[in-house]
């Protein structure tokens, strides 16, 4: 399966090849590694790999798997196929909350065509401010929150639809002449 | 019967006061800290919590507690009437701010004091003066203290002139800040109006009061503080110093007690400034004034009117309990003079923060909690299974500190301790933190508070870690290991999506196998 980091473009393909009791060979981007897996009582496990002893824990929530390897944190989500809107030129079809917080500022409006990494809205969590960016040009098609609203991670903040063809003539117009 | 150290013969220009019943006015692992300190004395404590922290670690540890409102900060823990309320229906004789929320707000202690109850901590209008960085600044001129050149308003014109005659880059600072909180590094003209706006906007959100100033930015300073305690009769001690060099977004995330190579004549130096600005202000109570070092020549930032984060540090090197201190202060007793301080101790502080995504701030439930432990090692948290994390509050989780004869011996005892923490359910920064302590610049104490920009300018998880944690993931995926969570989570429900148990008291009851195995 291809899973990928929450924040994090890169997609790795991680694959449990066989498990023989307690030898797991696993396939990670292709690249094989044999791993010994001992339970431990207190729900945590060690993982012994390439000369490596690491006590590693693991949860599946809702949208994602949790796991602790060592003191390193991870959060993972499956990769599904967003085949719909990149046919249309788009990144994602809406953006949504990275993390719970309150909406402070709307900066687009419904209807309005947006470049890549425009400012969006402006979100506060844990008193920190953190702005939202268009992940590709796109017209806002709705807003789905109002400033000062309360949001979940994951909440949708606002909908895309693709963004206008460019106009041939203005785009002739760029062209220097020859 | 009262506790020994109770003060019954005061000097006659003080009223004698006791505490027996202690509001603490404030959450996480602070309002747990001084909990223990409070009971330790013989003292009975209040927690107060918003309705997010209902099942919280510090409402668990206090004989009492009171609901005061609902998540919204500006709605409990800020809500200055509120807390009053509480208190009152309580029968508290004292309210401890504990940091951040109310501990700086003058109108907070003067409600305390005219609802006839102590404060823990200075008297209104010297935190007014102090509290507040534009007033602090004026004083320390006042008091022959060296400032970093700067302009006391936001005024967009003033700044203006003043970024042109000074260059950039400039510093905007909140007047009521603390935390890095309504901060920005403005490096041209361009970009000044709206880090103004900014700052401003963070400054009300954080702390109800928009007004902003302008500080000259230097390069590569360090920041040094030196710790306070002022007693009612006019005595002022220090108790060394912190290095707090190790920052991000001037957010302190390591400091350090002695603060490594500075030489005795500037901590001396500084050591007499802190004391005589604190007796210009006629402080009281606990508080830290804070220091840019660039060289030998130091200036002064601001005196924090409160106990700050890292006090544990200074507690290690001097055998006291600040806390304890700021309560014996509060009923009029006197401050003595501290030992000699001995040997070093470092605190790292460990947030709800995706260290690997931009320390993007992370939020969840605590599945499972392994916290260090040996000697010299000090961990206050708030944490336990269970325990969420809620976007409403500061990201602060825990706080690791590590004594040691000298330098290297804490900083080899916190690279250790670090490894042994492992928190499942809530990203955070303890794997960082350990690569940074564990770094050859740290442990050359080559310090700055450009440390982290200039040594983790992007920091990344080992390939070994990430290696094990996708097997682990596709282990969990597979349904081999780990425990589902879901939103029933608290209700010992089984997940909708995994099935799997949940990891609570009544699941693990019933069917102790948490990984599943098959």
């Amino acid at each position: 399966m291809k899973l990928k980091q929450v924040g994090d473009p890169r997609e790795v393909e991680i694959e449990i090849v066989a498990r023989n009791g307690a030898i797991v060979r696993a396939k990670i981007d292709g690249n094989e590694v044999i791993a010994e897996l001992e339970m431990l009582a207190d729900g945590s496990a060690i993982l012994q790999f390439d000369g490596r002893r690491v006590r590693v824990l693991g949860a599946r929530t809702r949208n994602s798997i949790l796991v602790a390897a060592g003191p390193a944190s991870f959060e993972f989500t499956p990769v599904e196929g967003r085949a719909g809107a990149s046919r249309h030129g788009l990144a994602a079809p809406e953006v949504t909350a990275p993390m719970p917080g309150k909406i402070l500022k709307l900066l687009v409006a419904e209807g309005d065509s947006v470049e890549h990494l425009q400012a969006l809205a402006v979100l506060e969590a844990m008193k920190m401010e953190t702005t939202l960016y268009a992940e590709s040009a796109a017209i806002v098609k709705k807003i789905r929150v109002g400033v000062g609203d309360m949001v979940d991670h994951g909440a949708v903040i606002l909908e895309f639809s693709p963004p206008a063809p460019a106009d041939p003539s203005k785009r002739e117009s760029t062209v220097p002449d020859a | 019967m009262p506790p020994a150290w109770r003060v019954w013969y005061a000097p006659a220009r003080v009223k004698p006061r006791t505490i027996n019943k202690l509001l603490v006015a404030n959450r996480g692992e602070i309002a747990l800290r001084i909990i223990r300190s409070a009971r330790v004395l013989g003292i009975k404590t209040v927690a107060v919590y918003s309705e997010a922290d209902a099942g919280a670690a510090h409402v668990a540890a206090a004989d009492e507690a009171r609901l005061i409102g609902p998540a919204d900060p500006a709605s409990s823990y800020l809500n200055i009437d509120a807390i009053i309320a509480a208190a009152s229906a309580a029968g508290a004789d004292a309210i401890h701010p504990g940091y951040g929320f109310l501990s700086e707000r003058p109108e907070f202690a003067r409600a305390t004091e005219e609802h006839g109850m102590t404060f823990v901590g200075p008297p209104a209008a010297v935190m007014a003066a102090l509290g507040d960085k534009v007033a602090a600044r004026r004083i320390a001129i006042d008091a022959g203290v060296p400032v970093v050149p700067g302009v006391d308003t936001g005024d967009l014109a003033t700044a203006r002139a003043f970024a042109a005659s000074a260059g950039f880059p400039v510093l905007v600072k909140a007047a009521a800040g603390g935390g890095g909180r309504g901060m920005r590094v403005v490096n041209a003209a361009a970009g000044l109006a709206a880090a103004l706006e900014a700052a401003a906007r963070e400054a009300q959100a954080a702390f109800g009061d928009s007004r902003v100033f302008l500080e000259k930015y230097l390069a590569r300073p360090r920041h040094i503080e030196i710790q306070l305690l002022g007693d009612q009769h006019g005595n002022v001690v220090a108790l060394g110093e912190r290095e707090c060099s190790i920052q991000r977004r001037h957010q302190k995330l390591i400091e350090e007690s002695p603060a490594p190579g500075l030489s005795a004549g500037v901590r001396d130096r500084m050591t007499e400034a802190a004391l005589n600005l604190a007796r210009a202000a006629g402080y009281r109570n606990a508080g830290t004034a804070e220091f840019l070092v660039d060289g030998d020549n130091f200036y002064f930032l601001e005196i924090n009117a409160r106990l700050q984060v890292e006090h544990p540090v200074t507690e290690l090197r001097f055998g006291c309990d600040l806390v304890a201190e700021q309560l014996r202060i509060a009923v009029g007793e006197r401050v003595a003079e501290p030992p000699a301080p001995r040997g070093a101790a470092i605190e790292c502080r460990i947030n709800a923060e995706d260290a690997a995504h931009d320390f993007r701030p992370a939020t969840g439930r605590v599945i499972n909690l392994n916290l260090p432990a040996g000697p010299s090692v000090r961990i206050d948290t708030h944490l336990g299974v269970g325990a969420e994390v809620s976007p409403y509050y500061d990201s602060l989780i825990a706080k690791l500190i590590c004594y040691g004869a000298d330098r290297e011996q804490a900083r080899t005892r916190i690279v250790a301790a670090l490894g042994e923490f492992a928190l499942l359910g809530i990203k955070n920064t303890a794997a960082f933190l350990r690569d940074v302590v564990a770094s050859p610049a740290f442990a050359r104490a080559d310090l700055s508070t450009r440390f982290l920009e200039e040594n983790f300018p992007s920091w990344a998880n080992a390939d070994g870690d990430l290696t094990a944690a996708l097997i682990t993931a596709a282990l969990v995926a597979d349904g081999v290991l780990g425990a589902a969570r879901g939103p029933a989570a608290a209700n010992g429900a089984r997940d909708q999506a995994g099935g799997a148990d949940l990891r609570t008291p009544w699941t693990e009851l019933a069917g102790f196998e948490l990984w599943g195995r098959r």
